[in-house]
């Protein structure tokens, strides 16, 4: 059917406007997003000079060679390992605490959503600095573990300290979309599933676990991207001798001044990043 | 409530509850319920929202456990197994299709669960496929189909299991008028093909009256009245039974002996046999309007029970005219046929009511 010239207009205008309301944001991702980007992409196309300064001239591929040596690939694996550990700590425990909360009366419901909010009040450093004062010999746990005969414990600078922080960090990010996806969950799927003879096992395999994959997906990227990136935690916690992707690269800035390596490894870990996103919203789209 | 579950024959029945309770907190969902449901029946468990109608249906799929008494099923007690471990599947309200599988897979679920061989699985898919006419629509997702279409394959993933008994809860609720009269008949072939015991929930009357063998009417957890759809609407036993099924009126009387009331107006009229209430009772005489005769004053033959009356409204139905008529102690609809041989009245008119002696129910008020 054909729009009369009148709707024509009217859906013109109702466009325009929707542009003019969107613009701040827009201009802001603009200035602050994409720009940087194109920065960051250029600068890993750059040539570093013997005295460690950046020189924007002789355009070459050497920092993305680079990216393919031993000790970058060390790295790379370290961080992907420690991000999937990480990420699946984060599934395990979080599920069953989403289910429960996702099974409970409103107020209580809003309580728990809440409580796992709470951490966020405070600093992500002085957390840190929190969870190393914890883990540290001598410390709370220890202290404890002493005391009922267990030994002391001492995995300060070690990667199941990296990975008990990073859980801490992250695991509201897998809660949160498991709830949302678990709340959703019509209750007399289940019940049909238990009726056609499933058991609880096979019903939570076959219904319910394929029902909630979008929650997991969410959850899993939200956990496992920000965790590959993670420098704050395996710094302080690892005590920078489980090197992961982000500390590589502040060192490459900072430290090595090799600012095209440290700008193409940001690139190429954001472009991944992107692209498992992309393919998540892809495979989501179909579930949902 | 005894006299009538008892005349079953406890070895046939298929479902048998005794006793049946169940409290939500503190709430009385389901209060003490005794029922016999038998071999091939298709049995209606009718009653307004809340009643405890469904409840009781899904204590019998073991998607709730009773809080107290005996639920059998064929002899076995099956009270406390979980739902996966009784010979039974549910047709849910909404279906409840898995919206991630396929219909075949839909279909083919409990047949999975319960590993049996592939070649058997898709033997038997096919057969309940094309038993609720639905070939060629084997690939499609549940989102893909009509309402009536998703109706059919719950239906076939419930029977591919040959369960011993089928629990429908509000089966027909979500369809629209004329799918739902071509479905009922559906159901009812349906039953007949496969020959098992059929258990719906309806808050629909008329649903329950087509499609059933036996009705059980349920109001506020209890189990009122049990019978067939003839004996529900014929003689009911309770107001409450008379009045959801069908319309009625509804007389203030007393039993005087055992085929007599006395009517608050002070008058005697004969009625059939009553067990349900002892001499001396207050009762209420339900009267259908179809079954009141209205004619001219003095009309009345002298040995029927009459009323005289004024007509206060008429409202016009296209095949019947109802009559409000009030009288000094109460109002009495009347609904008369409309022909070109029936007498038409007019509000102000002064009529004469009468019915035959057996045409009315005398019931717990």
């Amino acid at each position: 059917m054909k729009l009369g010239a009148a709707e024509l207009k009217r859906e013109r205008e109702e466009r325009r406007r929707g542009f003019f309301l969107a613009l701040p944001s827009f201009a802001y991702m603009l200035l602050f997003f994409v720009l940087p980007l194109v920065i960051v992409l250029i600068y890993s196309f750059a040539t570093r000079t013997s005295t460690g300064s950046t020189a924007l001239s002789d355009w070459n591929l050497d920092a993305y060679r680079k990216l393919g040596e031993p000790i970058v690939r060390n790295v790379v694996v370290r961080s992907v390992v420690l991000a999937l550990v990480t990420t699946v700590i984060c599934l395990v425990v979080a599920y069953p605490f989403a289910w429960f909360c996702a099974h409970q009366r409103p107020t209580v419901r809003n309580v728990l959503l809440i409580a796992v909010m709470i951490p966020f009040w405070t600093n992500f450093l002085v957390r840190n600095y929190a969870w190393r004062i914890l883990l540290s010999k001598g410390g709370p746990i220890s202290t404890f573990t002493e005391a009922i005969g267990l030994g002391e414990v001492d995995i300060l600078f070690t990667k199941t300290a990296v990975v008990i922080g990073l859980v801490y960090a992250y695991l509201p990010f897998m809660i949160l979309p498991l709830y949302a996806s678990i709340d959703r969950l019509d209750q007399r799927l289940i019940e049909a599933g238990r009726d056609l003879y499933g058991s609880g096992p096979q019903t939570f395999r076959r219904i319910i676990l394929p029902l909630t994959m979008p929650g997991v997906i969410a959850g899993s990227i939200l956990v496992f991207v920000p965790s590959m990136g993670a420098y704050v935690t395996p710094e302080l916690l690892g005590g920078g001798k489980e090197t992961m992707l982000g500390s590589y690269i502040v060192t490459q800035f900072l430290t090595a001044r090799n600012w095209p390596v440290g700008a193409s490894l940001s690139f190429v870990l954001m472009a991944v990043m992107l692209i498992s996103t992309v393919i998540y919203f892809r495979s989501g789209g179909r579930n949902l | 409530m005894n006299e009538i579950t008892e005349s079953q024959d406890q070895r046939s029945a298929a479902v048998s509850l005794r006793g049946i309770s169940k409290l939500f907190d503190d709430v009385t969902a389901v209060d003490s319920v005794d029922l016999d449901i038998g071999d091939s029946e298709f049995f209606a468990l009718l009653g307004p929202s809340g009643c405890g109608k469904t409840t009781t249906l899904r204590m019998i799929a073991g998607l709730e456990i009773p809080s107290a008494g005996s639920l059998q099923i064929f002899g076995e007690e099956v009270g406390s197994l979980p739902p996966n471990k009784r010979p039974v599947n549910t047709v849910f309200q909404n279906y409840a299709l898995f919206p991630h599988m396929s219909v075949v897979d839909n279909v083919a679920f409990g047949l999975k669960m319960r590993k049996i061989p592939k070649s058997e699985i898709s033997t038997r898919v096919h057969e309940a496929i094309s038993l609720v006419r639905m070939t060629g629509m084997e690939d499609r997702r549940p989102n893909q189909l009509s309402g009536g279409q998703q109706q059919r394959v719950a239906l076939a993933r419930a029977l591919v299991n040959r369960p011993k008994v089928l629990l429908l809860d509000e089966p027909l609720a979500a369809l629209d008028l004329k799918l739902r009269q071509e479905m009922q008949f559906e159901l009812k072939q349906l039953q007949r093909e496969v020959g098992i015991t059929f258990v719906f929930v309806t808050h629909d009357q008329e649903e329950a009256l087509a499609l059933s063998d036996r009705i059980g009417v349920m109001n506020d957890g209890r189990l009122l009245q049990v019978g067939t759809p003839e004996e529900m609407y014929d003689a009911p036993i309770d107001r409450f039974v008379a009045d959801f099924i069908g319309r009625s009126n509804f007389l203030k009387a007393t039993l005087e002996s055992a085929e007599v009331v006395c009517l608050a107006n002070g008058q005697r009229i004969r009625v059939p046999q009553v067990d349900a209430v002892s001499v001396g009772d207050e009762v209420q005489v339900s009267l259908r309007p179809e079954r009141v005769m209205i004619g001219d004053l003095d009309s009345a033959p002298h040995d029927s029970a009459q009323l005289s009356g004024t007509v206060e409204t008429e409202t016009f139905l296209g095949n019947s005219v109802v009559y409000r008529v009030a009288l000094d102690w109460m109002t009495i609809e009347v609904e008369a046929d409309h022909r070109p041989d029936v007498e038409r009245y007019h509000a102000g008119d002064r009529v004469d009511l009468w019915w035959r002696d057996d045409a009315v129910a005398v019931v717990r008020p």
